[in-house]
């Protein structure tokens, strides 16, 4: 069951590890750029939200945040660039393989990349800056950044299949992906939008990815609500995939 | 002799517009069969039909038994398709390419790997397996393309303008690896090169519209063809005044100029005698019976105006 979406899997692997060096440069950059800016260069103004130290506080965020952009980028950049470019999903699609296969393949990609990109921040943060954690909150950390990759990777296979034209994918990043993480507290503690704002903020998938992780890396305990959220959205986006990706290839 | 290839009925549409239409066709077991049309005429529709990449919006086809609306699965493990364009993974190397279709196969290391080492030897990509494609020629990449098509040893290879874009070498080579691959598979071939079916093919198919126009051998088709008639009529001087006047004769059915040289094609035998009668006195530097090529058959039946 599923052998075609593990040879995908596995060819994306091989092709990452390629250029394994050069891809955590760049994704390592970013983020450690955004901690030393906020982190540093706003202490001397924002001390501590909610009781937790700033630099403390967005940490979690970072790194969050980078596995989930690697898994959409992955994902979606995957997805485009074999069907359009390459046409290798044409290659697979002549073979014994099913739809499931080449998107659950697709899925498996994002999500690895997110995972390995995210704990090289995480690494790098914690050897660069006094970021520390209790270890013990780990592994339901690393359940939450497993949905939200897996969530993310779904988005970029959506966009990957759907979408024709490269500029649109930056323009999606640009409109979309970027604003929702932003507006769910990566920097900023809910509490500061307005309370009629509030509850659909909560809603968002993005802030149950990013409360959540929060929650789970500082304090070992993800609420209930954001843990559904998580589930929910993840099975909603996969469902949205698989569905769009079969229509796309019956066009 | 049972059949790889059937079509029942298949029509394709896309609105009112049909690319394919009522389209039925059987193919031998172990034979080279070739498509032909101009661009638009079908042929790749055809294909991914019987690829199962795209559903018949009317009708059923089977390869090798298997129904391409009801066992897809089935049917694409015993095909091997080489489509118009490479479409090799450029991150990954030429053995890597093979490799990963064996996988996506399901075929285990020691199943695919001997036979990897085999086609590489075939192809002459033996001592370029851990180079990149991009880094190939034209020619080589298609080489690998058909190698990749048969790692998993097809019962049926679908080739969709394999020489496309291909210098004469590289065409010739792939044709002799085409040739090898007679009666141990079925092949299955569009072309745009009349020569390339003449020299492959034990059946072709001429269509267009989405519709069959002539079938049969290479040698059937033209043989048919040269009971049209067709002279070549070369003038002296100025000829311009001839394609009028033998446009207008009765028992001629077209006229082509080419300068001073005339291809008229007559109705039949019996034209011959009036037409020498009508030709007397002009100034006539060559006349002779044109042997009908493959191509002539080609554009008689599908005209002489471009496609997009």
């Amino acid at each position: 069951m599923f052998r075609g979406a593990f040879s995908i899997w596995g060819r994306d692997l091989l092709v990452l590890r390629r250029s394994i060096l050069s891809e955590l440069i760049s994704v390592v950059a970013y983020p450690l750029t955004l901690y030393l800016a906020f982190g540093f260069g706003l202490r001397g103004y924002i001390t501590d939200v909610e009781g937790v130290p700033y630099s403390l506080f967005i940490a979690p965020g970072l790194i969050s945040m980078t596995a989930v952009n690697a898994a959409f980028d992955e994902s979606a950049w995957s997805m485009w660039f074999h069907r359009r470019v390459q046409r290798t999903i044409e290659e697979y699609r002549v073979t014994p393989v099913t739809v499931y296969d080449i998107v659950i393949g697709k899925i498996f990609s994002g999500f690895s990349q997110g995972a390995i990109k995210g704990a090289v921040v995480f690494l790098v943060i914690m050897l660069l800056t006094p970021f520390r954690i209790d270890y013990s909150h780990l592994p339901i950390y690393l359940l939450c950044i497993a949905i939200s990759s897996m969530t993310f990777s779904c988005v970029g296979t959506i966009c990957g299949t759907v979408i024709d034209k490269p500029e649109n994918i930056g323009r999606m990043q640009s409109v979309v992906i970027v604003p929702l993480i932003f507006m769910a507290g990566i920097f900023f503690p809910l509490s500061s939008y307005p309370p009629a704002v509030l509850p659909f903020i909560k809603l968002l998938p993005t802030t149950a990815i990013f409360e959540g992780s929060r929650d789970a890396l500082l304090s070992g305990f993800v609420p209930g609500y954001y843990l559904v959220n998580l589930v929910l959205s993840a099975a909603l986006c996969f469902a949205i995939a698989v569905f769009t990706f079969n229509r796309k290839m019956a066009e | 002799m049972p059949h790889a290839i059937t079509l029942n009925d298949i029509t394709k549409a896309y609105g009112d517009f049909k690319a394919v239409d009522r389209f039925s066709l059987e193919v031998e077991r172990g034979t080279v069969f070739g498509l032909l049309g101009p661009n638009g005429a079908g042929k790749t529709t055809l294909i991914k039909i019987l690829t199962t990449l795209m559903r018949p919006t009317l009708g059923d086809a089977f390869v090798e038994g298997f129904s391409v609306l009801a066992q897809g699965k089935a049917v694409r493990r015993v095909i091997g398709v080489v489509p118009q364009e490479n479409n090799l993974d450029r991150y990954l190397t030429a053995r890597e390419n093979l490799i990963l279709h064996g996988r996506l196969h399901g075929m285990s290391p020691s199943a695919y790997n001997p036979r990897i080492d085999e086609l590489l030897e075939l192809t002459g990509l033996a001592s370029r397996q851990r180079d990149f494609p991009d880094t190939f020629s034209g020619g080589m990449q298609r080489r690998l393309v058909v190698a990749r098509a048969l790692v998993h040893e097809p019962r049926v290879l679908f080739l969709d303008e394999p020489t496309t874009g291909l210098d004469p070498q590289s065409r010739r080579a792939l044709w002799e690896y085409i040739r090898g691959l007679r009666r141990k598979m079925t092949v299955f071939l569009t072309t745009h090169y009349m020569d390339e079916a003449d020299a492959l093919c034990d059946r072709i198919m001429i269509m267009d519209h989405g519709v069959s126009l002539a079938d049969g051998t290479a040698a059937q088709l033209k043989d048919a063809f040269s009971r049209a008639h067709v002279y070549e009529v070369e003038f002296r001087g100025d000829s311009a005044g001839h394609e009028a006047r033998l446009s207008a004769l009765p028992f001629v059915r077209s006229v082509v100029r080419n300068g001073t040289t005339f291809n008229i094609t007559l109705a039949g035998e019996d034209s011959i005698k009036p037409l020498m009668d009508h030709l007397v006195g002009a100034e006539i530097r060559r006349i002779c019976l044109k042997e009908p090529t493959l191509e002539d058959v080609f554009i008689s039946l599908t005209g002489e105006k471009v496609r997009e």
